[in-house]
């Protein structure tokens, strides 16, 4: 149990996807101007990674280790995050139409999110169990979570401050996100992943 | 489709988020809105996906949804409409969290039982296919207290003379 916590505080904080990784910056730019729009995304794209990440270590451990393909992983990865977002869609859409209404639009988003494919690869390089390639991929997605939700809290406070004219919009984004990542650096040395 | 609820009064909660919606059909009494794509819809990687670029039909059909015509809305007509975000926020739980916290509880417990991988890899698909049953039923309390639905908040205004857009919200 140790080991499981030390290996989700390491990919949540330590080694966060965003701002230790740099991963998925697509979506930590775009889809965080408002907080809530943030928080549907991210829990979202944690139900995604976590369900891929699953699904790439048993293509990995059952098809492309023994038949020796390792040249195919990337092409398959892409695809089996493909099948995961499509599978989510499905259950959210027969789980309840409101609901699909609700959150659809965030959905096809996270097939092109560099964030899934990275932990994919990530994992297979780690070399880890089932349950540690899980719950890697599930505690980096909270990392991801974390940051997005924070930032989007920053940048609507922002949005009312009077900022320099060519500071305005993404500049000052961009250098919040840069402290940002230097705040997580204080997590460096607390938990090895 | 979601149930025709008359929804005219500002949504819950402080943050609303607001889209424009145009009326395309009217059954029963009640006005079926389509959502139009927003300023940045259509300029992603992921357009052809959404059914914005590509007009996909069937993805656009599941995003319409009825409001009581309390208005007095024609069809063409485009308006505001709202959802809380506190919705937003437990709409996402109910359809995420849920099913991943029981899969990731089940897939744990059974690890921690000395269950072994594939025993291990049958009790998260389990604890996965419980949570998604577990969901469900959160989600048909919430859709019948309304919880889910937009609510109509105002006519939105067309583009003024000479305007090629008209981004305000009305």
């Amino acid at each position: 149990m140790h080991d499981l916590l030390l290996l989700i505080v390491g990919a949540a904080l330590v080694n966060n996807v965003v701002l230790a990784r740099f991963l998925g910056l697509c979506s930590f730019m775009g889809v965080t101007t408002k907080q809530e729009t943030a928080v549907g995304m991210s829990l979202a794209t944690t139900f995604v990674i976590t369900v891929s990440c699953m699904g790439d270590w048993a293509v990995e451990k059952y098809l492309l280790e023994p038949y020796d393909v390792g040249f195919l992983r990337t092409v398959t990865f892409i695809l089996v995050i493909a099948a995961a977002v499509q599978f989510t869609e499905l259950t959210v859409r027969k789980v309840s139409p409101t609901l699909f209404k609700t959150l659809g639009i965030y959905l096809p988003l996270i097939t092109t999110n560099c964030a899934v494919l990275g932990l994919a690869l990530l994992l297979v390089e780690g070399k880890m169990s089932f349950v540690n390639a899980t719950l890697f991929g599930f505690a980096s997605a909270l990392g991801y979570s974390l940051v997005m939700v924070i930032f989007a809290g920053l940048r609507e406070r922002i949005a009312l401050a009077s900022v320099p004219r060519l500071f305005a919009g993404p500049p000052v984004g961009f250098i919040t996100a840069s402290l940002l990542a230097l705040a997580f650096m204080g997590f460096s040395g607390m938990a090895t992943n | 489709m979601s149930q025709g609820l008359d929804h005219t009064a500002t949504p819950r909660g402080d943050n609303t988020i607001e889209a424009i919606a145009k009326v395309v059909a009217f059954e029963r009494g009640l006005a079926v809105l389509e959502p139009e794509p927003t300023g940045s819809c259509n300029g992603c990687m992921s357009a052809a996906l959404c059914g914005t670029k590509t007009g996909n039909t069937s993805r656009l059909l599941a995003k319409r949804f009825t409001l009581a015509n309390s208005a007095g809305l024609s069809i063409g007509d485009r308006v505001v409409v709202g959802l809380g975000g506190g919705s937003l926020l437990r709409a996402s739980v109910t359809a995420y969290a849920i099913p991943l916290l029981t899969m990731l509880v089940a897939m744990v417990t059974i690890d921690q039982m000395g269950g072994g991988e594939t025993r291990t890899m049958v009790g998260a698909v389990a604890g996965l296919g419980l949570g998604i049953v577990i969901a469900r039923l959160s989600a048909t309390h919430l859709a019948n207290r309304g919880d889910l639905s937009p609510r109509f908040i105002r006519r939105a205004y067309g583009p003024g003379p000479g305007e090629s857009c008209h981004t305000d919200l009305g």
